[in-house]
């Protein structure tokens, strides 16, 4: 009961210090290119013949409110050669007819290779002015169905997978790409930057100024994003470990993914799948590559300001994780997928999947123990303060991190921010707690490609200590 | 247990909320300090934007500009801008400015000697915006920098001003350069134009023997400079080199630089034992556009590996003709050759044609009509 | 510097000469660069036209619509709507004002489309200014 009791505690103690461990890779990851970013200049980087041609690929259901909206923003987006293919899943509304008439569509006949499977395309138009745009017409298939038909239909080496309600950051293109022109031959995939949108002035689909919202849920969410992308991706990049490029923003070499299959449907989680699905075959068949991760790419996306929605994307976001854990459990611990498999999935598997029922278990178990007499009161109280003190010390990491990017600029922002890095612990975080328990026991995760579950798992690594 | 508890464990605790505290001030104070600055270069440079716009606009303008404005960054940023915005006389104008405030001077002055990187990487493009033969100098030196971008902007800011003694120096290091800022420099040299052709000729001339990646750029950079002059030396080179790489890239410039000269040389690659020299001699044959080459492309297309097969057939439909004689070789006997002919017509944009041709000749096979895509018909 | 196309005052002492509203003519630039705005902005107003702002397409359509111009620059890639969506409204409720295009260097497309919605010139960016200006004072 002792050993249980405290140990559950040390389980999250050692977390901690493994979060930590990883923010201190990717803050020294980060200052690689920090000159560059402090120089802003980026365009001056660009050169269209040495920039590769990328293809934006946006699956889209019943988004007829904002799909016309999202391809303008997306195609002014700075780079010089790029295409922009919009695949409509079998949309049930007016998706299709309102591209049609915003930008000029002509069905065409056009030789498209159905390199990976998809639902039946129906039709293939192709835009007349301005935008080089394409888009697909087909029967429903989910979100990884319609990312494999625009992958087929793709002109370039290149795909950009998205989503249609997100807001590019103009330079997003230019910085990940950049990642790719240091090393073509090696480089497979670049991750991007997903930051919420919410509390955060868009207009005509760009960000005019980025704040923190007051309410409790999206501010909760701001702090998680940060700690995810800012203090592990940039760390784990580095050691060419990145177990998941997020759907919202994934740069393929399209020859490789075709090379996997593509999206795998009906997943939870079909981001990280693929992601892992490439470091597999590619560790497996021994060709040198790189997927990195590029943090200055930054793409804005609203993310759920309900506990309601926020629960269905949590449940959702644990079941893909349980289905990439168990298909990919040979991978944990195991050497041969050197840092991916020791570090990186070790860390998954044992912070990531396991933990929700450590600290389930510990909130039964630690008070119990306690009122037996099995545990030291003031050890208990020393504990649960080391625990605080190293949630709160990654929280500020990642606020420092993030610091350089110039964004929340308002003392409200950084006084909002830094009071719920100490408030997320008496509450909200024990509620994705209870969610990911509630995915783990139940059997129906939601099916349907509503908005905000679709978003596949953009894995939070770990979250701020716990508070048992 | 307990002394681990009693001594150990509050020290830890102790490290541990003093790290957060410096961290909170840490980031309170970094946040103040980058929020001012930031509004502030916004302002500024607003300001500098009008003032330069005025004194472009009127002649004999006579609104100073101080010592304190041309040593701003934002200053800096302002002209770079404006640089970019305008072309033709009033550049001049812009170059005055410049010249009387020293400005070029100071962002030399940085490159050199500055401690900041940010700071060093933005004069580099200052100077590759706004420099002029002052500055060639610095540029030069730069151009062995210890950060590849400075290289880069150097090289850049060479090309601009068509400092002509750059260009050996540029094209010499295309040997040891990582190649991400070799493939830049390739870049400038093509905006050099045509008195890049014999410095990357003899460059070529020299490395071919050691080295493959340096000198199949240069040839990619040939290909992009459009010299007619090239194509007899490249014939040379190709007739002396037996590094696949560098027959492939020296093929591929010939093909871009058109001339009717390189083609028996082209044609009798097409025997070689190397598929990639025997595919990239294909397409070759296809830009060089001489309908001549038809029949030998033909016999090509029934090669055993598939890619050259496909690249024949792919030439044969550029050229004029050649969705003749792509059409009749769907019933060839070979299917592998009429596999690759439907392929070239469907990419050709044939579809649709091809298809009901097929089916009229009374081609059954599945396969074939697969290539010529999917049922993508209401 | 050619200064054909620009009045030469010196900025302190310029007064120009007082001028009924009605005769001075109107002009909306729409670009959603700082920098062209700026140099248009005081190019133009030097040059004793009137000159409205928009940085984004919508705007851009929106004061055109409702202002009565007598020439409109438009820059093509903008936020909101492109510049070309915006002279095709245009085109459509039959506005009268002539349109200068502003393209990128590589965008011939651009220009030749506008034409086809009732454009009546374009102008390469980088441009030379007093290039633009003699191609204003034509159309004015």
């Amino acid at each position: 009961m002792r050993w249980v009791g405290y140990g559950t505690i040390v389980y999250f103690i050692l977390m901690q210090v493994y979060l930590v461990f990883l923010s201190l890779l990717s803050g020294a990851a980060l200052r690689r290119n920090h000159h560059l970013r402090r120089f802003g200049r980026i365009g001056e980087m660009l050169s269209s013949r040495t920039s590769p041609p990328v293809s934006i690929v946006i699956p889209a259901y019943n988004e007829k409110a904002g799909i016309v909206d999202a391809v303008r923003s997306m195609s002014i987006v700075r780079y010089p050669r790029f295409e922009i293919v919009v695949c409509n899943d079998g949309s049930s509304d007016d998706t299709l007819d309102a591209l049609i008439s915003a930008f000029n569509l002509e069905k065409v006949r056009i030789p498209y290779r159905p390199d990976l499977e998809c639902a039946q395309v129906r039709a293939i138009y192709r835009g007349r002015s301005g935008v080089d745009i394409t888009v697909i017409d087909k029967e429903n298939g989910g979100r990884a169905d319609a990312l494999n038909a625009g992958i087929n239909a793709a002109r370039y080496p290149y795909v950009f997978c998205t989503d249609a309600d997100v807001v590019l950051d103009p330079d997003c293109l230019v910085h990940s790409m950049q990642r790719v022109v240091e090393d073509r031959d090696r480089t497979v995939g670049v991750g991007g930057n997903v930051r919420p949108l919410n509390g955060s002035r868009v207009e005509l689909g760009h960000l005019i100024e980025a704040s923190v919202p007051r309410p409790l849920i999206p501010r909760m969410q701001i702090l998680e994003y940060l700690r995810t992308f800012l203090a592990s991706r940039p760390g784990w990049s580095w050691m060419n470990a990145l177990p998941l490029v997020s759907g919202a923003f994934g740069i393929w070499k399209k020859s490789v993914v075709v090379e996997v299959g593509g999206f795998a449907q009906g997943h939870m989680g079909e981001d990280m799948d693929l992601t892992m699905r490439i470091h597999r075959h590619l560790l497996e068949t021994k060709v040198p590559y790189r997927i990195v991760y590029e943090p200055s790419a930054v793409i804005w996306t609203e993310v759920p300001d309900s506990a309601r929605v926020l629960r269905r994307q949590r449940i959702r976001w644990h079941r893909g994780l349980m289905t990439a854990i168990r298909d990919f459990l040979p991978m944990t611990f195991n050497p041969r997928y050197k840092q991916l498999g020791m570090l990186t999935w070790g860390g998954f598997f044992l912070f990531e999947y396991i933990a929700p029922i450590i600290e389930f278990i510990g909130w039964f178990v630690v008070p119990i123990a306690w009122m037996l007499g099995a545990l030291d009161t003031t050890a208990l109280i020393w504990m649960f303060l080391i625990a605080f003190g190293m949630g709160l010390m990654n929280s500020f990491i990642a606020l420092m991190l993030d610091e350089s990017y110039g964004y929340f600029n308002s003392p409200a922002d950084t006084s909002r921010l830094i009071v719920m890095a100490v408030i997320e612990n008496f509450g909200l975080r024990q509620l994705t707690v209870l969610w990911r328990i509630r995915a783990i026991v139940g059997g129906k995760g939601t099916r349907s490609w509503g908005n905000m579950e679709r978003r596949g798992v953009a894995n939070l690594a770990g979250g701020p200590s716990s508070q048992q | 247990m307990r002394m681990f508890t009693n001594q150990l464990v509050p020290m830890a605790l102790l490290v541990i909320f003093f790290i957060d505290a410096l961290l909170l001030a840490g980031l309170v104070v970094l946040k103040s300090l980058h929020r001012r600055h930031m509004r502030s270069h916004d302002v500024r440079r607003h300001e500098y934007l009008g003032l330069l716009s005025r004194h472009i606009s009127f002649e004999n303008y006579h609104e100073p500009i101080t010592e304190t404005m041309a040593e701003d960054q934002a200053f800096l940023d302002a002209l770079i801008d404006m640089r970019n915005a305008i072309t033709g006389d009033e550049v001049s104008t812009l170059r005055r400015i410049v010249n009387h405030h020293g400005v070029i001077e100071r962002q030399m002055r940085y490159l050199d000697s500055s401690i900041l990187l940010s700071r060093r990487l933005r004069a580099a493009v200052a100077l590759a915006e706004l420099g002029d033969e002052i500055s060639a100098g610095t540029l030069m030196r730069h151009l062995d920098d210890r950060e590849p971008e400075i290289r880069i902007q150097s090289a850049r800011g060479l090309g601009r001003i068509q400092w002509t003694p750059a260009i050996d120096q540029i094209v010499s290091r295309f040997s040891d350069e990582i190649p991400w800022v070799r493939v830049r420099f390739s870049d400038t040299l093509i905006g050099y134009g045509t008195k890049a052709t014999w410095p990357l000729l003899a460059y070529i001339r020299i490395n071919h023997r050691f080295d493959s990646k340096g000198p199949a750029l240069a040839l990619r950079t040939l290909a992009q400079i459009q010299d007619d002059q090239a194509v007899g030396p490249l014939l040379e080179v190709l007739d002396e080199t037996t590094d696949l790489e560098i027959q492939i890239a020296t093929v591929d410039a010939l093909s871009e630089l058109g001339s009717s000269e390189a083609l028996p040389a082209v044609e009798s690659l097409l025997d070689s034992e190397q598929w990639e020299l025997r595919s990239k001699s294909a397409s070759a044959l296809g830009k060089l556009g001489d309908p001549s080459a038809i029949p030998r492309l033909m016999t090509v297309m029934r090669d055993e590996n598939w890619w050259v097969r496909r690249s024949a057939a792919a030439a044969v439909a550029r050229l004029p003709e050649g969705i003749e004689a792509l059409y009749r070789s769907l019933d060839d006997e070979d299917p592998f050759a009429a596999d690759a002919a439907a392929e070239a017509l469907a990419d050709a944009g044939e579809l649709v044609t091809a298809r009901e041709r097929a089916e009229e000749i009374g081609v059954e096979n599945e396969p074939l009509l697969a290539h010529m895509g999917s049922d993508v018909q209401t | 510097m050619a200064s054909g196309a620009l009045l030469c005052h010196d900025r302190h002492s310029v007064q120009l000469p007082f001028s009924p509203v009605s005769d001075k003519k109107r002009i909306l630039v729409a670009d959603d660069s700082e920098t062209i705005r700026a140099l248009l902005q005081t190019a133009l107003e030097s040059a004793g036209y009137e000159v409205d702002i928009a940085k984004d397409g919508l705007s851009a359509y929106e004061l055109g619509s409702n202002g009565e111009y007598d020439l409109i620059i438009l820059d093509q890639l903008m936020p909101g709507l492109l510049g070309l969506d915006v002279i095709t409204r245009w085109h459509e409720e039959g506005l009268q004002a002539p349109v200068l295009m502003l393209t990128g260097v590589d965008d011939d497309r651009t220009a030749v489309e506008s034409f086809d919605r009732g454009a009546v010139d374009y102008v390469r960016k980088p441009f030379r200014i007093t290039e633009l200006m003699a191609r204003i004072r034509m159309r004015l």
